[in-house]
């Protein structure tokens, strides 16, 4: 199933959900669950707090469909961006969690990880992943470093900047740099 | 580095999150003033949210707990049908505009009109509709959404109409048969998200009437409601 295809299924999904059809509702969690569960769980480091977040990013699409604008994106753009949100929302909440997030892992691929059994992964979501996954070996260690601790440990620039004990300036730049890399690369995947 | 460039920075802070202070301040104002008029910017800003997104595939999908979904489909009632216990609002001092493409406060003269703005009032409605407990309950067209421990609620509705000409909605809080003026508005295509702050005391309902823009609020009675919150 190509990402298009996704995309106007999601399209239409998002449409019955709007209506109040529970079964839209199922197919979304039954196509999202497993990625928005991996994410938040990868932030949050805890299976409470990442079911805490699933649920809420999904239960605040039930209750108001209409936040997501069929004109700014792919649903799958808007919920997964919720998802994070919600999860760095809740990793900054919990103080308690930075200690475990050293041990999360960090952006460098794994190579020889497989989707774990009994996982949903729309064939399209898999395909994309190795897509982001041969983007981000392209990135500098030290832009990688940055994108890790912004996007996945939920840190603020400027905890960044102390962490790595480097002008803000330079954590601004190595952002920059690698999100811009990031989207030609993965705009070419698109296009190919 | 060209303005674009410091804006680009901070685009792409913004996306991942994790800007804070100033840069915050920083971003939401070309949100509000520059971006939405800005074609290169908007572009930006849709290109970094993509990479954003598909960020979170990095992560390794992994099956929630089985218990997720029955418990959320506990929680699916149908909207319309929700009703809310009975709940006590305090006076409120005024009614506050958070949101929104649309809202319009009559009574601070105030539109919120940019999308970051939107976005976050938005954003704030919806965490209080997700909290545990939380009360959704239909007020005509609108829904009023309210938590427990939340001093206030929100007056939230899509499809709202617009009132008749030269007319405005007010909306009171009610103590038995006595209410109380806290502010006026007119929805904006629809749209209305207003934050109501209240403390918890005397006051059991929410009316929604219709009167005429610029005239003195006068106390109505329930039959001049035009929309309510059943208590």
């Amino acid at each position: 199933m190509g990402v298009r295809e996704t995309g106007r299924e999601d399209l239409e999904l998002h449409r019955r959900l709007c209506s109040g059809d529970r079964g839209a509702f199922d197919e979304l969690y039954r196509r999202y669950a497993s990625p928005a569960y991996g994410l938040a769980y990868r932030l949050t480091q805890q299976q409470i707090l990442a079911q805490d977040v699933v649920h809420d990013a999904f239960m605040a699409l039930w209750r108001a469909p209409e936040a997501y604008d069929p004109a700014r994106g792919a649903f799958r753009t808007f919920f997964l961006a919720l998802v994070h949100h919600r999860a760095v929302d809740t990793v900054r909440r919990e103080e308690r969690l930075r200690k475990r997030q050293e041990r999360a892992s960090n952006l460098e691929p794994t190579h020889g990880e497989d989707v774990a059994e009994g996982v949903v992964d729309e064939a399209f979501m898999g395909v994309r992943r190795r897509e982001v996954r041969a983007a981000l070996t392209t990135l500098p260690p030290d832009q990688q470093k940055v994108l890790q601790m912004a996007y996945f440990e939920g840190l603020t620039q400027v905890q960044i900047a102390e962490q790595l004990q480097i002008p803000i300036g330079t954590v601004k730049t190595r952002t920059l740099a690698a999100m811009k890399k990031l989207r030609r690369a993965l705009q070419t995947e698109d296009d190919s | 580095m060209t303005d674009h460039e410091q804006i680009e920075e901070l685009l792409a802070g913004y996306v991942l999150r994790s800007l804070s202070g100033e840069d915050a301040a920083e971003t939401d104002r070309l949100l509000s003033d520059h971006v939405p008029g800005c074609l290169s910017c908007r572009e930006t800003l849709a290109a970094f949210q993509e990479v954003s997104a598909d960020l979170a595939l990095d992560a390794v999908p992994m099956d929630p707990p089985e218990t997720l979904l029955p418990r959320m489909h506990r929680e699916l009632e149908p909207r319309a049908r929700r009703r809310r216990p009975v709940q006590v609002f305090a006076v409120a001092a005024s009614v506050v505009v958070v949101a929104g493409l649309a809202g319009l406060a009559v009574t601070q003269n105030v539109r919120a009109n940019n999308g970051r703005q939107e976005a976050n009032a938005l954003r704030a409605a919806m965490d209080t509709a997700s909290m545990p407990n939380a009360n959704l309950v239909p007020v005509g067209p609108a829904t009023e959404i309210s938590a427990p421990g939340q001093e206030f609620f929100y007056l939230y509705g899509r499809t709202v109409p617009q009132p008749a000409p030269g007319m405005v909605y007010r909306v009171w809080l009610v103590a038995g048969t006595s209410a109380s003026f806290v502010g006026e508005f007119i929805p904006d295509e629809g749209y209305v998200n207003l934050q109501v702050p209240f403390d918890p005391s005397a006051h059991d309902a929410l009316w929604v009437t219709q009167a005429s823009a610029g005239s003195d609020p006068v106390a109505p009675t329930e039959t001049d409601a035009l929309w309510q919150a059943a208590s």
